[in-house]
């Protein structure tokens, strides 16, 4: 098993892009290969597309041999397109991980791209709905908001959360992400403007709910022992654990307890033999308010049902126990689903060499998890990354 | 030399594929537990349990996953249920159902078993947690059949 490390990476501008998903692709292409002085196309071996659903969002399936022609990349070893919906770009970085740590690949690049602005934005939504299990529970009208709904509705009456609280999160995310130039939204928001934003499913207002974003981004994977090559700071991956339990939602573990996070948090710190403390970086999936503070607890960072308390108490902002989403989230972000994953990873890239602005610069970090939900959070996906080897 | 214009139709309304509305393929040439429809049809909602290990699966299977054993029974769950979560969808409903927004859903505690449904002749603001509600089926124009609650008064 080889170390392996990222050398570089770009991305779009992420939004409600006047651009097709084709443009998607070949501006971030541009970008991951104008971030590495000596590396070209023509070097990689290996491409990785996370992508959730062009079937339903542009009508194209075959896709990553589409987005090698755009990147101008012949792929040698291995070439393959990843769907783990909302995790899709963090199981492109997996599987090119994974290629790369076994010698099965020596350049890879891990790409995610989603297209989500349809002109009709209830045929959007209709996509959205085919994540849960559709016959079952999508045919309901069951689409990501709904159950999280749910699931918030549940946490507030077990564990006393509030609004309030889970408002507190979207605001400190908008507040990152104003100083994220690739960022969906660069507007702070307060909790009153959490409150008076439109009911998309009580008790989640719209403020509540990351949006359909257009996006697209990449990584250039190598082993680590040749990263020195291409850049005096890489990044590396340590580590990674992914867990999952049932899907329809009768056979979830529990609705206000992420068992399979749990799980995944459990085999990343093993894998990459860290202590939670250790973390200085936490880009955690808050596809919800509530998500976030439920992974706050599902981490360890503070007791079950206290995650609220731990955002009031401004804990997750950077200079408190743990700095978590200082790129902004997706609530602040946007969130592309195939890309979502790598947007964090490059977040993370550019912490650790200090490219970040000042205000959500988390200074010294030397270890940084991100992480990802999918479908009815029944999925949990988290990597490790570090600014050395030990 | 003048270029060739010519317009063409793009057809606007078509009928509509059933791989693009929500319901279930029913009959018995396109699932093997057209039974559960079929049962559904007759104002019973039911699942399967495994004769061999004793599990109750919902949805309903044909396979147990515990044992790989096939002969699967069919239970009736009986037509109330109990409410552990609801809410209302209010924006972003998709296509088929954008005019029936808002609309309940839930899940529904029943035998054991945690099913989400539709909660009919409510508003979010009617229902609370622990709520009883009833089961209703609802039936569309092609002959397929689906399950629902709604709120019992009494």
């Amino acid at each position: 098993m080889r170390k392996v490390a990222i050398v570089g990476g770009g991305a779009t501008q992420c939004g409600k892009r006047d651009a097709g998903w084709r443009d998607l692709v070949q501006e971030a292409g541009k970008a991951i290969f104008e971030s590495v002085d000596n590396l070209s196309p023509k070097d990689v071996d290996s491409l990785i597309v996370g992508a959730g659903q062009p079937e339903r969002f542009i009508f194209q399936g075959h896709v990553a041999p589409m987005v090698a022609e755009y990147l101008g990349i012949t792929t040698r070893k291995v070439l393959a397109r990843t769907e783990l919906m909302c995790a899709s770009g963090q199981a492109a970085i997996r599987y090119a991980w994974a290629c790369v740590t076994t010698g099965m690949a020596d350049v890879a690049v891990a790409f995610g791209v989603e297209k989500m602005y349809m002109p009709d934005m209830a045929e959007a939504q209709t996509n959205m709905t085919c994540v849960l299990d559709r016959e079952w529970d999508g045919v309901n009208g069951l689409s990501a908001p709904p159950f999280f709904a749910m699931t918030a509705q549940r946490h507030m009456l077990e564990f006393g959360t509030t609004k309030e609280q889970m408002a507190l999160v979207s605001v400190k995310n908008h507040h990152y992400s104003t100083m994220n130039p690739v960022a969906h939204f660069q507007k702070e928001v307060t909790v009153d403007a959490v409150f008076k934003s439109p009911m998309v499913a009580p008790p989640l207002n719209l403020f509540d709910c990351s949006s359909m974003t257009d996006g697209a981004a990449g990584l250039i994977l190598i082993p680590a022992e040749d990263a020195k090559k291409y850049t005096d700071t890489p990044m590396y991956i340590i580590g990674t654990g992914q867990a999952s339990v049932g899907n329809v939602i009768n056979n979830l573990a529990s609705l206000t307890e992420w068992v399979p996070l749990k799980m995944a948090v459990q085999e990343t710190l093993r894998t990459a033999n860290i202590k939670r403390d250790e973390i200085d970086i936490a880009e955690l999936h808050d596809c919800f308010t509530i998500s976030e503070i439920m992974e706050y607890e599902a981490f360890g960072w503070c007791e079950k049902g206290k995650g609220g308390k731990f955002i009031e108490d401004g804990r997750p902002y950077i200079g408190g126990k743990i700095a978590v989403n200082p790129r902004g989230g997706l609530l602040g972000c946007g969130h592309p689903l195939g890309a979502t994953a790598i947007l964090q990873a490059l977040d993370i890239f550019q912490q650790f060499r200090g490219e970040v602005p000042k205000g959500r610069y988390v200074k010294d970090a030397e270890i940084a998890i991100a992480h990802n939900l999918s479908g009815a959070a029944n999925v949990h996906s988290i990597i490790a990354y570090s600014r050395s080897l030990k | 030399m003048s270029v060739k214009f010519e317009k063409i139709k793009r057809q606007e309304m078509i009928k509509l594929p059933y791989m693009l509305d929500f319901y279930p393929l029913q009959d018995e040439k396109f699932t093997r537990i057209s039974k559960f429809f079929q049962n559904l049809k007759e104002g019973k909602l039911t699942t399967t349990k495994c004769k061999s290990c004793g599990k109750l699966f919902w949805p309903p299977r044909i396979v147990c996953p515990e044992c790989f054993f096939e002969n699967l029974e069919w239970i009736d769950l009986g037509v109330e249920g109990e409410l552990y979560a609801f809410t209302e969808m209010r924006l972003g409903a998709p296509l088929g159902f954008v005019e029936d927004a808002p609309f309940c859903i839930g899940l529904v505690k029943i035998d054991g078993l945690l099913i989400s449904s539709r909660i009919d002749d409510a508003r979010y603001e009617d229902l609370k947690i622990g709520d009883k509600v009833r089961l209703k089926i609802v039936e569309l124009e092609d002959g397929r059949v689906f399950y629902r609650f709604f709120k019992t008064r009494e």
